[in-house]
């Protein structure tokens, strides 16, 4: 029985050994560098941005990608995991967002000991030697997001927020952002502010819930877009109105948008953290300079100035690194 | 069953005094409507369970089922077209399951769970971590529309208890599958074909996840690769809070049915009162095992006066 579990083993070996072959870097030449993109999880369609935009960016400087996803969501193990296999297959650099701002310190470090340059885009680790961080400032994002719904309530009104993972750091993130514009606007009482998970499906549960308890609703700040448009599934089964935001500018936010369903979206452009990081990492491949800190620009996106966010990220390109980072 | 409702009135009870919005009918008819979706997932998984099986796919055959729904009725605008190919992939998986455990012998738990990463895996791969959404008004009233004031999903969860009850109580089938859980040797020597029917129990599962699909899609109006994971273990929970043993033999389609509405009936509660979300999760833990408490509780104080 062992001999056989043995034998099917080495089997498997073999198969993942070959199929790992053509990854394999190619030292001492321009073009063709390798470069491993960690990304959080397969679910959330903000990465899938990030990876469509590190992997235009690679084609665009003749360099190539190799994607880390952890199969369990967000997992501190599996991408531990993943960084001890990139280690071995050696790529010219990384390109990373932790699953976890502290725990992934260790991955960081583990990379540094390897003598791999690591570009941190999206979520800041809090710790290792990084070349660059580029990102943008989410609680900046949310504050954005929530006082423009709030100016459209007039400064009056009840609103609910829809909070993301509890500990998840994006999730902390935009609710204090939310709650930070809150403050600014004395006659808007905040009802509720409760979890969902950044699921749609709790999102519209929860909705529907709290329409049950409060007669009132007149707006709905949710972390996420899938949660925003869950909320207004319930609204909408509820027959009731209130303004909603969400975050990331996924295509079927800006869709809801364009209906008129959705009022808006804080985006954060993954596809341009996953073209800039996988640019400065291989500009440092190349010897070439990156600022040690880039925020991408936050935009909140409504039904003013959506143009060009509806085309399909495969069919967008990235912009010239010249053209977006400056002064460096 | 007479403490399992106790329970659930003890629950309904205290939310009623907690909150003024819990006792109407809008809100009822809510929690219901809410409890469908794991009822219908449960209420396949509770045959296998009766086995003595388990079925770890569930989730994943909803998200593939649900998605596959999507993609038939973007592309040939076919509503029966569309939920016949979410039912078609649902009972595809479940007869593979009973195939690989009846024919291969795999242990359930593997087979299935083994399953669960290749549905998954199709659909991330098939999906690429995009959405599908926007479905005409008369797809969509299988989630969100009314019949006679009542929710639909609502009407197939009581379909789907009425049919299911008649035929694990009332049919020689049903009875078979009880008997096979109780005692698999001795269900095969008293003449019970055990392979068919296990057979039957893993398709009747898929069957149930890919109608599930169908319903979440239509609620939804929306579907990603991911969509299940989080329904998964919801719905063996409602399973076993209904009192259906995992080492199969007992329990009941009305037991699951009960689960489902208190797993409802918690976030419901948490929400109604807007219990803070640092307190949601240790809060669910101590009911869900004081409902468990109190119905092993009764159940040992029966059988003490039996």
């Amino acid at each position: 029985m062992n001999i056989g579990k043995t034998a099917i083993a080495a089997v498997l070996v073999t198969i993942l050994g070959a199929c790992g072959k053509s990854a394999d870097d190619k030292p001492g030449k321009t073009g063709g560098e390798s470069i491993a993109v960690f990304t959080k999880n397969q679910t959330n369609p903000f990465f899938q941005t990030v990876r469509l935009g590190a992997a235009n960016a690679a084609k665009q400087m003749d360099a190539t990608v190799i994607q880390y996803i952890p199969t369990v969501q967000d997992s501190i193990p599996e991408q531990m995991n993943e960084i001890e296999d990139a280690i071995i297959k050696r790529p010219g650099a990384v390109v990373f967002i932790p699953v976890d701002s502290k725990a992934m310190v260790a991955g960081v470090e583990k990379l540094n000991a390897a003598n791999i340059p690591v570009v941190n885009i999206t979520d800041k680790v809090l710790g290792g030697q990084t070349i660059t961080f580029m990102g943008c400032d989410e609680v900046n994002l949310s504050v954005n997001t929530a006082r423009y719904l709030l100016q459209k309530l007039n400064g009056h009104g009840n609103v609910i927020i829809l909070e993301g993972q509890g500990g998840s750091q994006n999730s902390a993130n935009r609710v204090s952002g939310y709650k930070k514009a809150l403050a600014e606007f004395p006659n808007v009482k905040l009802l509720a502010s409760q979890p969902a998970n950044f699921q749609r499906v709790k999102a519209l549960q929860v909705t529907e819930n709290l329409l049950q308890s409060y007669p009132q609703i007149d707006g709905i700040l949710a972390a996420n877009d899938s949660m925003a448009l869950g909320a207004i599934e319930a609204l909408d089964g509820a027959k009731r109105k209130a303004l909603v935001v969400g975050v990331n500018g996924t295509k079927e936010a800006i869709d809801s948008i364009k209906e008129g369903k959705l009022l808006a979206t804080g985006d954060c452009d993954g596809f341009m953290h996953g073209c800039l990081g996988t640019m400065a990492a291989v500009r440092h491949l190349r010897n070439l300079p990156a600022p040690k800190e880039f925020m991408v620009s936050l935009k909140v996106v409504d039904k003013t100035n959506y143009t060009g966010m509806d085309v399909p990220y495969e069919q967008r390109m990235c912009p010239k690194w010249e053209s977006i980072v400056r002064n460096n | 069953m007479k403490a399992r409702i106790a329970g659930l009135m003890l629950l309904g009870i205290v939310l009623a005094i907690s909150s003024p919005a819990f006792l109407t009918v809008t809100n009822l008819l809510n929690v219901l409507r809410q409890a469908s979706l794991i009822f219908l997932l449960a209420s396949g998984l509770t045959l296998v369970i009766l086995t003595a099986g388990l079925d770890l796919s569930i989730g994943a055959n909803l998200g593939l089922s649900a998605c596959l729904v999507g993609f038939a009725i973007k592309s040939t605008g076919s509503i029966p077209l569309g939920i016949a190919a979410g039912l078609a992939c649902g009972i595809t998986i479940g007869v593979v399951n009973g195939l690989m455990i009846t024919l291969l012998r795999l242990p359930p738990f593997i087979a299935t769970y083994g399953m669960l990463w290749m549905v998954y895996g199709i659909n991330y791969w098939a999906m690429a971590g995009n959405t599908i959404y926007g479905f005409p008004a008369e797809f969509r009233a299988i989630g969100s529309g009314y019949a006679l004031g009542i929710p639909i999903p609502v009407l197939l969860m009581a379909a789907c208890l009425i049919v299911g009850g008649v035929f694990t109580r009332y049919t020689t089938v049903g009875h078979e599958i009880y008997a096979i859980g109780a005692n698999a040797e001795v269900a095969r020597l008293s003449g019970i074909p055990v392979r068919s029917r296990l057979i039957l129990v893993y398709t009747l599962s898929g069957a149930m996840a890919g109608l599930a699909g169908v319903v979440y899609l239509a609620r939804l109006n929306s579907a990603e690769a991911g969509i299940g994971d989080p329904l998964l273990l919801p719905a063996i929970a409602a399973v076993l809070i209904g009192g259906t043993s995992l080492f199969g033999g007992v329990g009941s389609l009305s037991g699951a049915w009960i689960g489902a509405v208190i797993l409802t009936l918690v976030l419901n509660g948490m929400n109604l009162r807007a219990i803070s979300g640092n307190w949601q999760p240790l809060i669910t833990g101590v009911i869900l095992l004081l409902a468990a408490a109190v119905d092993t509780a009764a159940r040992k104080r029966n059988e003490a006066r039996a």
